[in-house]
């Protein structure tokens, strides 16, 4: 009876050890992205530098936290695997530069805004969502981070890295799988890259 | 030593399941340079799920399109030159003011969809902001609620009720003036307005207009002033827009989702 105890009692610290694994992982990430955005506010709050150079300031701290690279192939869904090479490079590029100014001019309007971590799930040993309040004075944005690790760490990045951003429910790479696979309903993937052109 | 062996089995049990998957890493990479020289395809498989696209019915897409221009036209060529005059003459916090007294008036409709979806701890709150806000905020012009006794507002309307019982939104629908919409979220207006204490039409009960021209100046002060305050939201979500009117679409649909999973 004793020994059964024992087998018990081991087996369980093994599953707890595995959790905590997993539980170290989360925590780990939280912190990390605590970091980064502590890195971004210093960036904004910084009024004596330029626009312009505050942009690119935050679009260096986020570009190693964010898979751009991977958001440019998803927006294009099933359309992405008929590209041409030439074409899927320049496509890559273009929403890249796209997805750095557009974030990088939301974040520079942060004013006394707070970031808190509500919650992050992992539906998936390599997903991890955290689920962040941004607080400002009269009011709270829910915005979820969507993190995936990919296999092979991927050189000047981090080990997690974002691949969606939601906010308020609205689900940035969703928004464009929609808006790219209209416009190419009537338009060429040629008009689409002109169109992103302009918005970068 | 049968129970160092036991430990040592179990350590591994437990270790299994990240080991598996770094033995079989490889053998999907050599699978994946078979199937094409394209790196992305096993990239891609496992957001699959996570991305599909729903197919969109959208009849009245015509008359969106055309709509959601004539809008968008409103918006930088009236609304905003007038909210940007109105913010230069009035200082933010006499804004905040104004939408704050607003807010409280939409109390009825938000107390009573908390209590249609059962959500009563959130219409107890929503009384509570109601009692605070009208007395201590001197008729809801200023917000003690949540400034002092963290009590948040709980955003609900008759579309989000009806959502919440399973009602589909229905085609997309652009209103004029007000937006993105849909079926469902249109024909809810109605009930919503006998909610609300901005109406003309015969009550037994106070209302804030008597006429459509001051229910027309009571909702316009609102509005402009409403974008007043959020001066550069829409611009900065427009940017992103490749084509403004599925783009708006999408916004709104997915935003409103999440509204009634909540």
């Amino acid at each position: 009876m004793k020994k059964i105890y024992k087998k018990v009692l081991i087996l369980c610290a093994a599953v707890l050890f595995g959790e905590s694994l997993s539980a170290n992982e989360q925590v780990e990430l939280k912190e990390h992205f605590l970091n980064k955005i502590n890195e971004v506010i210093l960036v904004v709050e910084d009024k004596k530098i330029s626009k312009n150079i505050r942009n690119g300031n935050i679009i260096k701290v986020l570009t190693p936290m964010f898979d751009f690279e991977l958001m440019a192939k998803l927006s294009l869904g099933n359309t992405w695997k008929e590209l041409s090479k030439e074409n899927k490079d320049r496509f890559v590029k273009l929403y890249v530069e796209r997805m750095k100014q557009s974030y990088s001019a939301k974040i520079d309007a942060y004013k006394d805004e707070k970031v808190e971590v509500k919650k992050i799930d992992q539906p998936q040993p390599n997903k991890m969502a955290l689920v962040t309040d941004l607080v400002s004075k009269d009011e709270k944005l829910e915005i979820v981070y969507k993190f995936h690790k990919p296999k092979e760490k991927i050189s000047a990045k981090d080990s997690w890295l974002v691949y969606d951003v939601e906010i308020l429910g609205v689900s940035i790479l969703k928004t464009d799988i929609a808006q790219f696979k209209e416009f190419l309903q009537t338009k060429s993937i040629t008009e689409l890259m002109d169109a992103l052109a302009k918005q970068s | 030593m049968r129970f160092v062996y036991l430990a040592l089995l179990s350590i591994i049990f437990s270790f299994s399941g990240c080991s598996s998957k770094s033995i079989e890493e490889p053998k999907e990479a050599v699978a994946q340079e078979e199937k094409s020289s394209d790196d992305s395809n096993g990239e891609l498989a496992g957001f699959a799920d996570e991305f599909e696209v729903k197919e969109i019915y959208d009849p009245f897409s015509g008359y969106n399109r055309a709509m959601t221009g004539f809008n968008d036209g409103a918006y930088e060529y009236v609304l905003k030159p007038v909210a940007e005059g109105y913010k230069a003459v009035l200082h933010v916090e006499v804004r905040e003011s104004v939408r704050n007294f607003f807010n409280n008036l939409y109390f009825p409709m938000r107390f009573t969809n908390n209590l249609l979806q059962g959500k009563f701890c959130n219409a107890y709150e929503e009384g509570g902001r109601f009692v605070i806000n009208t007395t201590v905020g001197v008729l809801g012009l200023f917000d003690p609620a949540r400034n002092h006794f963290n009590i948040e507002a709980h955003e609900e309307d008759f579309g989000q009720t009806l959502g919440f019982y399973g009602v589909k939104s229905g085609p997309h629908l652009v209103l004029p003036l007000l937006g993105p919409s849909n079926i469902r979220d249109a024909i809810s207006l109605y009930p919503d307005s006998l909610l609300s204490p901005i109406d003309y039409s015969e009550r037994e009960y106070w209302t804030l207009s008597d006429t459509s021209a001051e229910y027309i100046a009571a909702k316009s002060l609102e509005n402009i002033n409403y974008i007043s305050l959020n001066m550069d939201r829409y611009e900065k979500m427009k940017r992103d827009a490749v084509d403004l009117y599925p783009y708006l679409r999408d916004v709104y649909e997915q935003y409103r989702d999440k509204q009634i999973e909540e």
